[in-house]
């Protein structure tokens, strides 16, 4: 039993795009930072940095490949020669610990200026984490950082129960992943837990495609200058930079897409298809290098690949992607097959309580849409009502702010999983005390 | 234990009023709140009160737990009564508040022994007369 009631617990929630940290009982996560990181191989590199923008920096001693890691949207946002942008975690899991250590380093020295010795650490863990990977975050966490106490807390368990469903089907769709998690009385049903790669990334990347076909190509920020010549009237002056990397050209691009993709896309009603869509209004976005495009069809075509993943095999550029995206189930075959796959006694209650977090699917229109195909094949008893939280905060965050009220909770205290129960029972214990 | 459960600890009196109305029958539906960390009894129905009553009872903008003793006549013509458990948390009220019935909810249900169908609504329509009985047939 772990009672410090006085101290705020910290809560992490590192998705696969974007990692969420701050402190428990606050309504929004302090720090939201890219969950990608920059790293420069040492032996390339032999000017040391400016001083001035070491901020993001991490010191990467450890690491077997001499590399330097830059971690936080600033460090990231500064173009180096030869950084790659990596990212920890593939398909949801996590591959590179080093870069995690890093990215867990950052957060609490640089954005939330803590000392992990003193503030117990509750960390969201996707639904699927194997036990391997749940006793390396405990061993990390207790040897390295020598936290007084630790939780892991299940995303989807956190989300149904910020919105006051102990039982509920969960739909976290976010950056890299889309997850239909079935979740009663607080368990996640493993068993019946569907996940598909078609997240906000892939998303984005078909919006790069589709504009380039049209011969939009969007310049990263780092590759020009704006000057203003005349008051209004604006010069850009094109940058070379030879030694940038691909991955970090594409990031930077990914950036300003995203952006795009958020201001302007919204699920169409019905089944996209080429013919109907071909005169819709376009929309105008203007991008940072000053040219204004037009977004027309792409508005709607980007978001119906989340409901028909084959769609992708229709944008140049994809093909690598196509193969996957053939087998691949759009949501709402996925949410039918995830209920089926439950007890019968709790499809009826699932059906009626879809719940929707993550920051793709904050989609315009993307609730309705699914409302409404869930209505055309679920079967007749049933009554379907898909959730989502009014407020966008809530809903990006969800997973966060869950974790952030219940560490919160004077009578969690006793769930920790404490330092001292860690010392007499290993890492392994961690199965018993966040089940 | 479910995961992320709150550990919320749960007053004698609540088993205890929840016994009365499953064997002497004497209240027609509980209400109970989370109060210090504790749940405990908000308010009792008396056998007269009715499910308009019980409804009236529940908060509009606060989360609450609450057992109903449901009686009916089936299609057999035959008399019987249900214990249905109810999970109130509307949509209106606090996210902290959802929170922390949704997570104390697993550990409260098991201390009550005897419940027959189990409800959670977020919405008055979500736990209209319609539905509790279709749920107890």
């Amino acid at each position: 039993m772990y009672g410090g009631d006085e101290v705020s617990a910290i809560v992490i929630d590192l998705g696969s795009h974007t990692c969420k940290a701050g402190y428990a009982g606050e309504d929004a996560p302090k720090a939201v930072f890219p969950s990608a990181v920059g790293s420069v191989d040492q032996m390339e590199v032999d000017n040391p940095d400016n001083p001035e923008d070491n901020s993001g920096f991490a010191p990467d001693s450890k690491s077997k490949g001499k590399r330097k890691l830059y971690v936080g949207s600033q460090a990231l946002g500064f173009r180096r020669d030869h950084m790659e942008v990596i990212s920890p975690i593939k398909d949801g899991m996590v591959v590179d610990w080093d870069i995690v250590e890093n990215i867990w380093d950052h957060a609490f020295r640089e954005c939330l200026l803590i000392d992990p010795k003193e503030h117990p650490m509750l960390l969201a863990e996707p639904c699927s984490n194997t036990q391997q990977q749940r006793e390396k975050s405990a061993e990390i966490m207790f040897e390295k950082y020598q936290v007084p106490a630790l939780f892991l807390a299940k995303n989807a368990v956190l989300t149904s129960f910020a919105s006051g469903r102990a039982t509920s089907l969960v739909v976290d769709s976010g950056g890299g992943l889309t997850t239909v998690a079935p979740v009663h009385d607080g368990y996640v049903l493993q068993k019946a837990v569907a996940t598909s790669p078609i997240g906000g990334e892939i998303l984005t990347d078909c919006l790069i495609k589709s504009l380039e076909q049209k011969g939009i190509t969007i310049k990263p920020r780092y590759s020009f200058k704006r000057k203003e010549i005349r008051p209004g009237e604006f010069q850009i002056v094109d940058l070379d930079f030879p030694d940038t990397t691909d991955s970090y050209k594409l990031y930077c691009q990914r950036a300003i897409a995203s952006d795009i993709k958020e201001c302007v896309s919204r699920a169409p009603d019905t089944p996209y298809d080429d013919s109907s869509y071909s005169n819709i209004p376009t929309t105008s976005y203007e991008l940072p290098d000053g040219q204004t495009i037009e977004v027309g069809a792409d508005r709607f075509k980007i978001p119906d690949i989340i409901f028909n993943p084959s769609l992708v095999q229709t944008i140049p550029g994809m093909e690598s992607f196509a193969e996957t995206a053939a087998s691949l189930r759009g949501l709402p075959q996925m949410v039918i097959e995830s209920i089926n796959k439950c007890d019968v006694d709790i499809r009826r209650e699932l059906f009626s309580s879809i719940l929707l977090a993550g920051g793709t699917a904050s989609m315009q229109q993307l609730k309705e849409r699914l409302e409404k195909d869930l209505l055309e094949e679920s079967p007749q008893a049933a009554r379907v009502k898909v959730l989502a939280s009014g407020n966008a905060t809530e809903r990006r965050f969800s997973v966060w702010i869950g974790g952030s009220i219940l560490a919160s909770l004077g009578s969690f205290q006793q769930m920790w999983f404490s330092k001292s129960e860690y010392e007499e029972h290993g890492a392994s214990y961690v199965q018993r005390k966040c089940p | 234990m479910a995961n992320a459960a709150s550990g919320m600890s749960v007053v004698d009196e609540c088993k205890l009023k929840f016994l009365e109305l499953k064997s002497k029958r004497n209240y027609r539906f509980i209400v109970f709140k989370i109060e210090d960390q504790e749940v405990v009894v908000e308010k009792l129905g008396s056998p007269a009160e009715n499910y308009d009553d019980f409804v009236n009872s529940l908060p509009a903008d606060e989360c609450r737990y609450a057992v109903f003793d449901f009686d009916f006549i089936t299609t057999e013509n035959c008399q019987k009564s249900k214990i249905f458990f109810i999970a109130w948390s509307p949509d209106t009220s606090k996210v902290r508040m959802k929170m922390v019935y949704a997570s104390s909810k697993d550990r409260f249900k098991r201390e009550l022994d005897g419940i027959q169908v189990e409800l959670q609504a977020t919405d008055p329509s979500e736990m209209s007369f319609d539905i509790i009985k279709s749920r107890a047939i």
